[in-house]
């Protein structure tokens, strides 16, 4: 690939040569443009997008499949239109954790890391959120939702399409 | 009664203090202002050093003196890189900070940056926090807008841009080291020390890696002066400090409180959590997160500061006080705690990317089936083994509360006897 052609969109290359400028070596704005990548592509690193990464930051593609596979909010696999996170650590255990996700499975037929039928959502069981006061929580994409019963639960989840 | 003293969060609920001109006019930036015109960067680091500050990031570690460990003079370039991954189980302050009054962490981390000659700082947050991210991101725009931020801040030759960085979901990215391998653009692995970040940080270069409440502290202290935060709270634990309530408790919430030997750890749980919400007995209590050993019920009467906790066998750690009633078993409780770790653990070194797992899994098996003959000693073992043999401290977050439960809940762990 030649360097100033790139696989990306032209806004996305735009954001990228911005980051860089923050930083005295390309490499350290790998994460926060893998960011923008993961949600040009469709939520998840292909190995075509881990390519086109490696080959926009002038990386090995190994280095790039080794980043995806090491932090949690990267996807080496498809995903539904949507991503749930739930937590499970344990100040939200203690309030609740285990009935939600036992709900979740149930009612809406999705285990740890599965999609629902009609691909509307990716579950993930996910450590430790940081909202431990307002125990149960989940994130959906990038809204949180605290306090968290079935019923609110389901009322977020029903409204997602 | 305990009552919280409100310094950090004097304004955090007015909705507007997350804006440049509110914040100005509750006095924001003043401190900065005068530093930069007033104060030597010896002098801000000399505040710092009276104020008495630990780190708020887990290890207490005195702020001033992490920040003199930085080499003078100017061969290489200096960093801060704030760190706001918080992800240690039971935390959740440093997120109220950043949504709602980041200019506060901004101007703490101006003032360690005029104190340690640094140019550049990052403020690497979680990735997880959208909310947290798109504030302190508006809150930098505002103040570049307003020459807070960048070349020439107020017409002085001090100059200092700060940038967000995101995480993307790993634990071990708040271990200050594996903190700057993530930022450099690799997988979070962390390196051994010293060299201390202090000395050789980012890029080899000198980096001061603080967290974002102990820069809320600086804010505070360089605005109504050392002698006041020292004059706050008690010996070894001055000033306020970010508590995090939760679990099993009436009012979880994230409480500013002074440490105290006039009152206890126990104190805190009635009179600030409020008690337990279902009115069951205290089990236990982890009471800085949950990489330390647990308390049990009759071990909460210590004082409520950084030392009579840990000669109480514990640690106040992160401020994260999690709380668990009698209606849970323990065996639950330690079995996602392990859970945690080995999730978490980074797999760069082999006693803990093995040991880690390994106790999760005997410790599922405890759940269910209860531990056979020689179990408990195994475990012991095994643990024994991961202490002091790994580069950072995320083997002994996983030893110590899984020892503890052991040693403090023997009833729950009585091991099936083979005829
Ligand atoms: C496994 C592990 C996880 C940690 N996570 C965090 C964290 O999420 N946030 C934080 O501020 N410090 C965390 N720390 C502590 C940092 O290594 C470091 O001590 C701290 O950021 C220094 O800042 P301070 O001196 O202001 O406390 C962690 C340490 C370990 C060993």
């Amino acid at each position: 690939m030649s360097g100033n052609e790139s696989k990306f969109s032209s806004e996305l290359v735009a954001k990228v040569n911005e980051l860089w400028k923050r930083y005295p070596h390309k490499k350290a704005a790998l994460i926060p443009a893998m960011h923008l990548i993961q949600a040009e592509r469709d939520g998840w690193f292909s190995d075509e997008t881990v390519a086109d990464t490696a080959a926009l930051f002038g990386l090995p593609d190994m280095h790039v499949r080794g980043v995806v596979g090491f932090y949690d909010m990267f996807h080496s696999e498809p995903v539904g239109r949507h991503v749930v996170r739930l937590c499970k650590t344990l100040s939200c255990k203690l309030r609740g954790a285990d009935g939600l996700i036992q709900h979740v499975n149930e009612r809406y037929g999705v285990k740890n890391g599965e999609t629902t039928q009609d691909g509307c959502f990716t579950f993930k069981h996910f450590e430790c959120l940081g909202h431990c006061a307002n125990a149960p929580m989940m994130l959906v994409d990038d809204e949180k939702h605290l306090d968290l019963t079935a019923d609110k639960l389901d009322s977020v989840l029903g409204g997602l399409s | 009664m305990i009552q919280e003293t409100r310094a950090m969060l004097e304004f955090a609920d007015d909705p507007k203090q997350i804006e440049l001109a509110t914040y100005r006019k509750n006095g924001g930036y003043d401190a900065f202002e005068k530093a930069l015109k007033e104060m030597s960067p010896d002098d801000v680091t000399q505040e710092v050093l009276k104020s008495g500050l630990r780190g708020r990031g887990g290890a207490g570690f005195p702020t001033g003196r992490k920040w003199q460990f930085v080499p003078k003079g100017n061969d290489k370039p200096k960093y801060i890189a704030v760190n706001a991954d918080e992800s240690e189980p039971g935390t959740c302050k440093d997120r109220v900070i950043m949504e709602q009054d980041p200019h506060q962490m901004l101007e703490g981390t101006l003032l360690a940056a005029y104190a340690v000659g640094a140019t550049t700082a990052y403020i690497y947050i979680r990735g997880e926090f959208q909310k947290s991210i798109r504030i302190v991101e508006d809150a930098i725009d505002e103040a570049r807008a307003a020459n807070l931020i960048g070349k020439n801040i107020l017409g002085t030759d001090f100059s200092c841009d700060i940038w967000v960085h995101p995480g993307a979901g790993a634990y071990i990215c708040g271990e200050e080291t594996a903190l700057l391998t993530s930022l450099e653009g690799n997988r979070g692995y962390p390196r051994i020390k010293p060299p201390f970040p202090a000395v050789e940080g980012l890029w080899r270069c000198p980096t001061v890696v603080n967290n974002v409440e102990t820069m809320a502290c600086v804010t505070q202290i360089l605005r109504r002066g050392g002698d006041w935060f020292a004059g706050l709270g008690c010996e070894g634990s001055t000033g306020t400090r970010l508590f995090c309530l939760s679990g099993h408790l009436k009012r979880p919430g994230v409480y500013e409180l002074e440490c105290s030997t006039d009152f206890t750890l126990r104190d805190v749980i009635e009179q600030i959590g409020g008690g337990t919400l279902s009115g069951a007995p205290i089990q236990g209590v982890m009471p800085g997160g949950s990489s330390f050993p647990v308390l049990r019920a009759d071990e909460l009467d210590c004082g409520f500061d950084i030392e009579s906790v840990a000669k109480a066998g514990s640690s106040l750690g992160s401020g994260a006080i999690m709380v668990f009633d009698d209606t849970v078993n323990v065996r639950d409780v330690v079995l996602n705690i392990s859970e945690f770790y080995s999730h978490e653990s980074c797999g760069q070194c082999t006693p803990c990317r093995e040991g880690s797992d390994w106790v999760r899994r005997m410790l599922k098996k405890f759940q269910t089936d209860g531990p056979d003959e020689g179990d408990i000693a195994t475990l012991m073992d095994v643990t024994d083994k991961m202490d002091g043999t790994t580069i950072c401290a995320l083997a002994v977050a996983i030893v110590w509360p899984v020892q503890s439960f052991l040693k403090k809940y023997p009833e729950a762990f009585a091991e099936k006897v083979t005829a």
